[in-house]
């Protein structure tokens, strides 16, 4: 028979270990951000911004803005412009919190000799060209980040759905629900996937706290990350944080369901083309010379 | 209640014959352990740090993690060999070893499976990966299929070892109804593990390198060489240290699949090698990386050659007969085999899909000590449960684990072999014998049958009281001996000469090494239906003779 004291014993281990069952299930099994309920999504997102705020002492807004009826985001390139500066690589680590210590960069930019460019073959591109002054005689310069695909190689492989492709053509990850297999890294053919081998570190003084859920807040170890066109900032009517900082105008973007839109002017009046066409990942990413060069 | 008890017995003879053993079992075990040991620290740094630990980084993301998956998923697709020539074209021998074979199976899925969660980011969330539980990307995702397929495999052969063992446990023989479909299943499912694990990185359009329709029959013949390899080796190092009998005849068949698995296997290497060099096209490069090197960039060159030898030499070992039989010739073959694989397919696949990476960067990619120490961690965890489970296997199959009121295994008990009780003086002919004479050594000597050997006494063949007989009523010549009448017009000059001990002979005969065990005698008696079986030495010549009465004699001696 049970004493009454070790009744009472024995339900304070039950609470404690339901409890301690709700923190697993919060924490280890929680839910897909996807699959919750409005409610149960601010209550997460405020959540999350909590935690941000302890970390760096600053306040914080994670938004989860949902896509624009009737907008697919486009981006072009004039490599005839592009001189090479890194520039949109830098405005890009400080806009989307990429790891500073073990450098996360999305963009990559390639230098080639002239006359050896070819849109599927990157062989003899150099990436840690590192030269006094920009741009150089003999060379052109090559940006490549995501290039948001229609038939994008990394969603199909993903094991746990944790990536897809909005109704505005950005690809996006959940944070949360990679598993950090990097299926998706392999499958890439643009190179444009990154993941975090470490806790990725950013200084107190440069955390940008403007954020979206599946954009640019700060991002845990062992989980894949890439360009989402600036997500936080394009889905609020501004430009990607590229496109700002580009100082020779050479980075295009817009709604490329908008014929009015200057995507669209360069889709009509240019010849453009994308990179390993042959490939059928249909980039929503064009390049194009506007000049001689 | 008398479930529980049934149980604790179960266990207690369970732990016995699996946790007790000699000097070589304990120290094997320790050593083991140690790497378990070692291998679970250096997890848990990875855990603490992240993976920068390892020396995967952003252009080479998959390392030694995953090549070694992907070789053991070869080694599980194993099992299948061994089910193929055993069920369906009833070679007794490798029957026999069938459930060690599964075992292996098992053990090495689990590996498989233990080498892709270390691999993981977030390993916490594994689930996800599930179906129902998570978000399985199903059909889309070829990891989604790879992991179904591996489990699925998994669970069906440890289906039928359970069954296996359960039945042996009390006793019975197993229900032929239940066993063989589930035996059949498990065929197409292990060569669907293989094939699913190479469209893995075969669906990827990213990586030329593997995004040839070549990889999946590759990965089949190489899963072919390194699966068997396997086997040979672990079925003589028991051999040495333990009492597991196994027969000779089991081990050369294990070694000529083998060789012919690593011929096609060179053969579509070959054929790859043709293709890119020959159309040199960009995609050259992750192949030139491997063989020749990429200017200074040349870690893989050495150990690519290397396997190229040991393949070879693998194959020569094998292919040949005579090195075939010659138990060290075997191991050697067997182990150059089996590490001439281990690079091709682990690292020397995995890698070279990264170089140069889809912008061209070449990343120079080799384990850390971190990736060497849990990799051999999860190797050893996978080592202690093929040992643990081949000792419970062996003791259910010897009788020392069984139900106390299951009957004995009879036969097997005394370890009796054809060795044992064989007659040893056989009278036996040479071809050229006539018929009239055979009669009446038959006679003379009361026995049935009379082995026809050449001059160095290899056995030819045997002629039997039935064949004498048989040749009394069929006095028409066969069909290819008319045809001999047509073409050759001498030949019908023989035939009228009186007949030969060659030309009426059984042959090939059924014969059986001295090392074969009663019971496999008994089988062999029973399922050709024949009255006596010659024995053979190790070079195939005769040494003695196992008739029908020979085996009652055994069994009466085994009871009394």
């Amino acid at each position: 028979m049970l004493t009454r004291r070790e009744l009472l014993k024995n339900s304070v281990t039950l609470l404690g270990s339901l409890s301690l069952g709700a923190c697993l299930k919060q924490d280890i099994f929680k839910e897909k951000f996807r699959e919750l309920s409005e409610e149960e999504k601010r209550r997460f997102l405020k959540r999350l911004e909590e935690r941000y705020e302890k970390r760096y002492g600053i306040k914080f807004s994670v938004r989860d803005t949902p896509p624009q009826k009737g907008v697919v985001f486009g981006y072009a390139l004039d490599l005839s412009r592009c001189i090479g500066c890194r520039r949109c690589v830098y405005a890009c680590v400080m806009e989307n919190n990429q790891s500073r210590d073990i450098p996360i960069q999305w963009i990559r930019v390639l230098r080639i000799k002239k006359g050896h460019f070819a849109p599927s073959d990157f062989e003899s591109a150099e990436h840690y060209y590192n030269p006094e002054k920009v741009p150089e005689d003999g060379y052109i310069y090559i940006p490549v980040q995501c290039q948001q695909c229609e038939n994008p190689p990394c969603v199909k492989v993903c094991p746990t759905k944790a990536t897809w492709k909005e109704p505005d053509g950005i690809v996006v990850i959940d944070y949360e629900w990679c598993i950090g297999c990097r299926c998706c890294m392999a499958a890439c053919p643009y190179w444009a996937r990154r993941f975090n081998w470490k806790e990725p570190y950013i200084p107190e003084k440069e955390i940008n706290p403007d954020t979206h859920y599946y954009g640019n807040r700060p991002r845990m170890r062992g989980v894949v990350e890439k360009c989402t066109f600036c997500i936080q900032r394009t889905r609020n009517g501004r430009y990607p944080a590229c496109v700002e900082a580009c100082p020779v105008g050479a980075r295009k973007f817009g709604n490329l369901l908008d014929p009015e839109s200057e995507v669209r002017y360069i889709l009509d009046n240019f010849s453009i083309f994308r990179l390993k066409a042959e490939l059928n990942t249909e980039p929503k990413f064009f390049y194009f010379f506007s000049l001689g060069r | 209640m008398r479930l529980l008890k049934e149980l604790s017995v179960f266990f207690k003879g369970f732990t016995d014959v699996t946790f007790r053993g000699g000097r070589v079992f304990y120290v094997w075990m320790s050593i083991l352990t140690l790497f378990i040991l070692a291998g679970i620290l250096a997890y848990i740094h990875q855990l603490r740090h992240g993976m920068i630990i390892t020396h995967m980084r952003d252009q080479v993301s998959w390392g030694f993690y995953v090549s070694n998956f992907t070789f053991l998923v070869g080694i599980a697709a194993a099992a299948v060999l061994l089910i193929i020539p055993a069920y369906l074209y009833s070679f007794k021998p490798i029957k026999r070893i069938v459930i060690y074979g599964e075992l292996l199976a098992i053990s090495a899925v689990i590996t498989a499976l233990l080498f892709i969660f270390v691999d993981f980011g977030r390993p916490e969330r594994f689930w996800h990966a599930i179906p129902f539980i998570g978000t399985a990307n199903f059909p889309y995702s070829i990891l989604t299929w790879d992991m179904l397929v591996l489990n699925s495999y998994l669970f069906l052969n440890l289906l039928i070892v359970l069954y296996v063992g359960c039945n042996t446990y009390f006793g019975r023989e197993p229900d032929k109804h239940i066993l063989m479909p589930l035996i059949i299943i498990s065929i197409p499912l292990a060569v669907a593990v293989h094939t699913v694990t190479a469209f893995v990185y075969n669906g990827l359009s990213a990586r030329p390198f593997w995004n040839a329709s070549i990889l999946a029959p590759r990965f089949l013949a190489s899963a072919f060489c390194s699966g068997p390899s396997l086997l040979i080796i672990i079925f003589q190092v028991l051999k040495r240290f333990t009492g597991f009998r196994i027969e000779d005849r089991a081990m050369e068949k294990l070694a000529e699949i083998a060789a012919y698995a690593m011929a096609i296997n060179i053969f579509l290497m070959l054929a790859e090698l043709y293709k890119e060099y020959y159309s040199k096209t960009i995609h050259l490069t992750s192949l030139r990386y491997l063989y020749e090197g990429l200017g200074s960039y040349k870690r893989f060159v050495l150990p690519m050659r290397v396997s190229l030898l040991l393949n070879i030499l693998g194959l020569l070992f094998f292919l040949i007969p005579e090195t075939r039989k010659k138990a060290p010739a075997l191991i050697a073959g067997a182990v150059s085999m089996f590490i001439g694989i281990w690079i091709e397919k682990g690292m020397g696949l995995v890698v070279p899909g990264f170089i140069p990476s889809p912008l061209g960067e070449v990343y120079e990619y080799s384990p850390s000590v971190y990736e060497i120490l849990i990799a051999l961690g999860v190797f050893s965890s996978g080592a202690m449960l093929y040992t643990l489970s081949l000792r419970a296997a062996i003791s259910l199959e010897t009788g020392k684990l069984r139900h106390p009121f299951a009957p004995p295994p009879v036969i097997e008990k005394e370890g009796l072999t054809a060795g044992d009780i064989m007659t040893k003086e056989v009278i036996a002919v040479l071809p050229e014998t006539s018929v009239d004479e055979i009669a009446g050594l038959l006679i003379k000597h009361r026995i049935s049958g009379i082995p026809v050997v050449d001059n160095e006494r290899r056995v030819l063949g045997i002629v039997s009281e039935s064949d004498i007989i048989y040749r009394e009523i069929h006095r028409d010549p066969e069909i290819l001996e008319r045809l001999g009448g047509i073409v050759l017009p001498a030949y019908r000059q023989t035939i009228k000469k009186g007949l030969t001990a060659g030309e009426i002979m059984t042959s090939p005969p059924v014969t059986a090494r001295v090392d074969t065990t009663l019971r496999e005698l008994v089988e062999l008696i029973v399922d050709k239906r024949i009255k006596r079986v010659i024995i053979i030495d190790s070079s195939e010549k005769l040494c003695g003779i196992v008739s029908r009465i020979d085996i009652v004699k055994a069994i009466e001696r085994l009871h009394s």
